[in-house]
């Protein structure tokens, strides 16, 4: 190539960069920003004369700067990365979510000059993905169900009344977020909200927790100590599993409900209490109240508003809105590019029965996480319960060929081993009664796929 | 005169540049425009809002940090706590700036926005500067 062609061809690519709506910049091996196209200076809000010549970190301002920097990843291993997700702080505090592709910046003479980043705005797609899911939400909660759409409707009403609330639901169905939802739509929003187990607790502890003692109370009792109810002031206190106390404790409970104060332990004087009371079970307290376990007159007090989360099971439309929702905020928290669940991954989560609910989903997810770096989260990244229903089994015949629904058999029985053994493939073999080269050997020849995990180093 | 707390999110030596995803804090203590004490903490991983919850909580008057996202920015303000915010460059130099109540606009963050907020230390406004985000 002349010098002329030259020329015209770096013009021809400027004019191009200038042209496109990604973001492009370059740096030098000091991470100094060596150019910074017309779209940069528009998504990051950054104009290319302040952007030029100072830290890429300082213009970008990416969540992925510190902990896990694709262009530094890009420059250690000369890599290219292509569209991992992160968000951008504009200098308007706005969080912008963006796709990045990152490559080494190479001269004619294949000598580096530093990297390339190059970056998409995705806020209009995400914003249409918003619409198009028809999802609505309300705090940390999101929902397409028709029946957590109807609470999310009511809560701004829940929350400007100070009635009593009772949520029932399943373990894992969100009560907690629920409570903090009312609490935030609500004019207690800047008092404090507090959470407390009651289930957890035996009665004294729970009394003192919430009620608060005097000094010399109990042996221990050196010095007068607030309760709950005096910390949570003019805010809201959820008590969590109410179901789970005992009927001395609701008759204090109802005392305060009906009284609007409480006794601390040792005291003789009753104190005020302003604070909002919800409640949250996952028992069926009507049904604890006829088997006459729990207080009828509390229930009663308690029950005026009641909120009944459905379980996931329910409400499985939810389930691929949920997975994109944990998958970003793991990204997030980990700095990761996860992209999403693969179609089998997804069809696995889309069957399962999810008797811990979302936040058993989560966990799943987060599960996933540890093994899956980036890219797709596929059937053996998912946690080892799962795995027999992925049956990535061997046979592709007909089911009737008895050799191969034999070897599907085994297959099966050598993964269940495997999963309970925590993939120790000794320990499996152990347990199928077959030495260990028996087992690697079928292992391959049933075409066996296994997860990441080395069982070793986990049982040691 | 008073003493002053100080906290700023860091990276390594620098002020670490996006605050919702800091995983260090100094926390400085300031005295006659000079730093008397300082210790570092890690951060635990969490969303922005809730690290910006536990950064309030921390019993400080002002924070020092990077790019913030508006929700954080909005609890540390609803706080009471100053928040001197995109700000970059070397952690220390800043900090002994600001405590000797100099310059501090060649720590700011190329962008628009912050033309209109100029910084401010905390001894009071210097000749030319106005105000800080409160």
């Amino acid at each position: 190539m002349n010098g002329k062609h030259g020329n015209n061809d770096n013009t021809l690519t400027e004019v191009i960069l200038e042209s496109i709506s990604d973001g492009v910049f370059t740096v030098d091996h000091h991470w100094r920003i060596t150019s910074f196209n017309k779209a940069a200076e528009q998504i990051t809000g950054v104009r290319r004369d302040d952007a030029l010549g100072r830290y890429c970190w300082v213009v970008f301002r990416s969540n992925m700067c510190e902990s896990d920097c694709a262009l530094k990843r890009t420059m250690n291993d000369g890599k290219s990365f292509v569209s991992s997700s992160t968000t951008i702080i504009s200098s308007e505090k706005k969080l912008i979510p963006i796709s990045v592709s990152t490559s080494l910046l190479v001269d004619d003479e294949g000598e580096v000059l530093g990297g390339v980043e190059i970056f998409r705005d995705h806020s209009l797609v995400e914003e249409l993905r918003r619409e198009l899911s028809g999802a609505c939400g309300i705090d940390d909660m999101i929902s397409q169900s028709q029946k957590m759409q109807d609470i999310f409707r009511i809560v701004d009403q829940i929350g400007e009344s100070d009635s009593s609330v009772l949520i029932t639901g399943e373990t894992g169905t969100g009560k907690e977020l629920m409570a903090r939802a009312i609490h935030n739509h609500s004019p207690r929003r800047e008092q404090p909200f507090i959470t407390i187990n009651c289930g957890a607790l035996p009665d004294s502890l729970l009394e003192s927790e919430l009620f608060g003692y005097k000094a010399g109370a109990f042996t221990d009792a050196r010095t007068d100590r607030q309760g709950l109810f005096g910390a949570a002031g003019n805010g809201t206190i959820l008590l969590d599993e109410i179901g789970d106390t005992s009927m001395a404790f609701q008759v204090k409970l109802l005392r305060v409900l009906e009284e609007g104060d409480y006794t601390p332990l040792g005291s003789t004087l009753p104190v005020r209490t302003d604070a909002r009371i919800i409640t949250a079970t996952n028992k069926n307290l009507e049904g604890m109240a006829d088997r006459q376990e729990f207080r009828r007159d509390l229930y009663y007090r308690i029950n005026i508003i009641t909120l009944a989360l459905p379980p996931l099971r329910e409400r499985r439309e939810d389930i691929p809105l949920l997975v994109d929702r944990f998958i970003d905020k793991m990204n997030r928290r980990k700095s990761r590019m996860v992209s999403g669940l693969s179609r089998e991954a997804a069809d696995i989560l889309a069957s399962h029965h999810y008797p811990g609910n979302i936040r058993e989903l989560e966990n799943i997810i987060e599960h996933a996480f540890v093994l899956c770096q980036n890219g797709e989260i596929k059937p053996d990244h998912l946690p080892a319960s799962f795995l027999h229903h992925p049956a990535p089994l061997p046979m592709q015949d007909d089911p009737a060929d008895y050799r191969s629904a034999t070897a599907a058999s085994e297959a099966e029985t050598i993964m269940k081993a495997l999963a309970r053994a925590g993939y120790n493939r000794s320990a499996a073999a152990a347990y199928l009664g077959i030495h260990k080269s028996t087992l690697f050997r079928k292992i391959k020849k049933l075409n066996i796929v296994l997860p990441t995990i080395d069982g070793r180093r986990r049982s040691s | 005169m008073k003493r002053m707390k100080v906290a700023m999110t860091v990276w390594g030596n620098r002020i670490s540049p996006v605050f919702d995803s800091a995983q260090t804090i100094l926390l400085a203590d300031i005295e006659d425009g000079k730093i008397v004490d300082r210790r570092r903490e890690f951060l635990p991983r969490m969303v922005a809002p809730g690290l910006a919850r536990m950064v309030a909580e921390k019993g400080i008057d002002t924070l020092i940090c990077g790019a913030i996202s508006e929700r954080p920015s909005q609890i540390i303000k609803q706080s009471g706590i100053k928040l001197l915010s995109f700000v970059g460059g070397n952690a220390e130099n800043f900090l002994e700036a600001y405590a000797e109540g100099g310059p501090l606009e060649l720590f700011r963050m190329p962008g628009c926005c912050n033309k209109r907020e100029n910084l401010v230390s905390h001894s009071g406004p210097l000749p030319g500067e106005v105000k800080s985000e409160s």
